[in-house]
């Protein structure tokens, strides 16, 4: 893990990180296996401790399927978030593009935990706010910059 | 002998004019080819020099003869790049971050 309190456990005093982080199962991935795919059922969610998750969506290129990078997981960031918002779907796929460590949270632990403590489930609700309200933003100003490419190459 | 020095001569009459209708022909087909490369090379001389930038930049014209694997690596710069533009914005919001050029070889 890197220095300082993954992104989904920020601001818990360390004994209750500590609290949360036992709830979860440490899961050793090869370089190249694949954590979750794309459409299956979103049960856990993923802290990444070591090594990186890589995040693809298939994309239609020459009339054929490619997985295309869309983003990147590094120690300490939460990968798999549908795990918590319905319909609890993957809508990426997830690999592992080295040797990879993850810490997997089932869906009924971790809210059965948030449930018994309610300021840890206030904390780690907002701290996956921030996860997904950055993913948003960064995505907003990416979709901007490539419609802007789109507008110009229209109007050239 | 006059009857064959003319015929000799039509036919020879002939085979240049066969020959001007040929040239023609084929010259219609040149200039098409001429414009074709400069909007090549006039893709190739978009994309100014940058230091710390591989030289292999591939014009978008040429993209059907990349391999899959270049381009999804290409696809792959492209994308971590806008992310890194991005995070820019977010981290400043101003238009000026937001606008700012990519030097991804995807679109240049």
């Amino acid at each position: 893990m890197t220095n300082g309190q993954p992104e989904l456990l920020r601001g818990l005093p360390p004994d209750e990180a500590d609290r949360v982080l036992s709830l979860g199962k440490r899961l050793n991935l090869t370089s190249g296996a694949e954590l979750f795919h794309m459409g299956a059922p979103a049960d856990s969610l993923y802290l990444v401790s070591q090594g990186r998750i890589k995040l693809t969506l298939p994309m239609q290129i020459r009339g054929n399927q490619q997985d295309v990078f869309v983003e990147e997981r590094t120690p300490g960031e939460t990968v798999g978030w549908s795990a918590l918002i319905p319909p609890h779907q993957f809508t990426l796929t997830a690999t592992a593009p080295l040797q990879t460590e993850v810490i997997a949270f089932s869906r009924e632990a971790l809210l059965a935990h948030c449930a018994a403590f309610p300021a840890i489930g206030y904390a780690i609700s907002v701290n996956l706010a921030a996860v997904v309200g950055q993913r948003l933003q960064l995505f907003q100003a990416m979709w901007l910059r490539e419609m802007e490419r789109m507008v110009e190459l229209r109007c050239a | 002998m006059e009857m064959l020095l003319m015929g000799a001569c039509l036919s020879l009459f002939g085979l240049a004019v066969t020959c001007l209708a040929f040239g023609a022909a084929t010259r219609t087909e040149e200039p098409s080819a001429v414009e074709a490369r400069p909007a090549v090379a006039k893709a190739a001389v978009a994309s100014p020099a940058r230091f710390f930038v591989s030289p292999a930049i591939i014009p978008m014209a040429e993209h059907a003869q990349v391999p899959i694997e270049a381009l999804l690596l290409q696809i792959e710069s492209h994308v971590r790049l806008e992310q890194a533009a991005a995070e820019s914005f977010l981290q400043t919001p101003t238009p000026a971050l937001l606008h700012s050029k990519t030097i991804s070889p995807l679109v240049n």
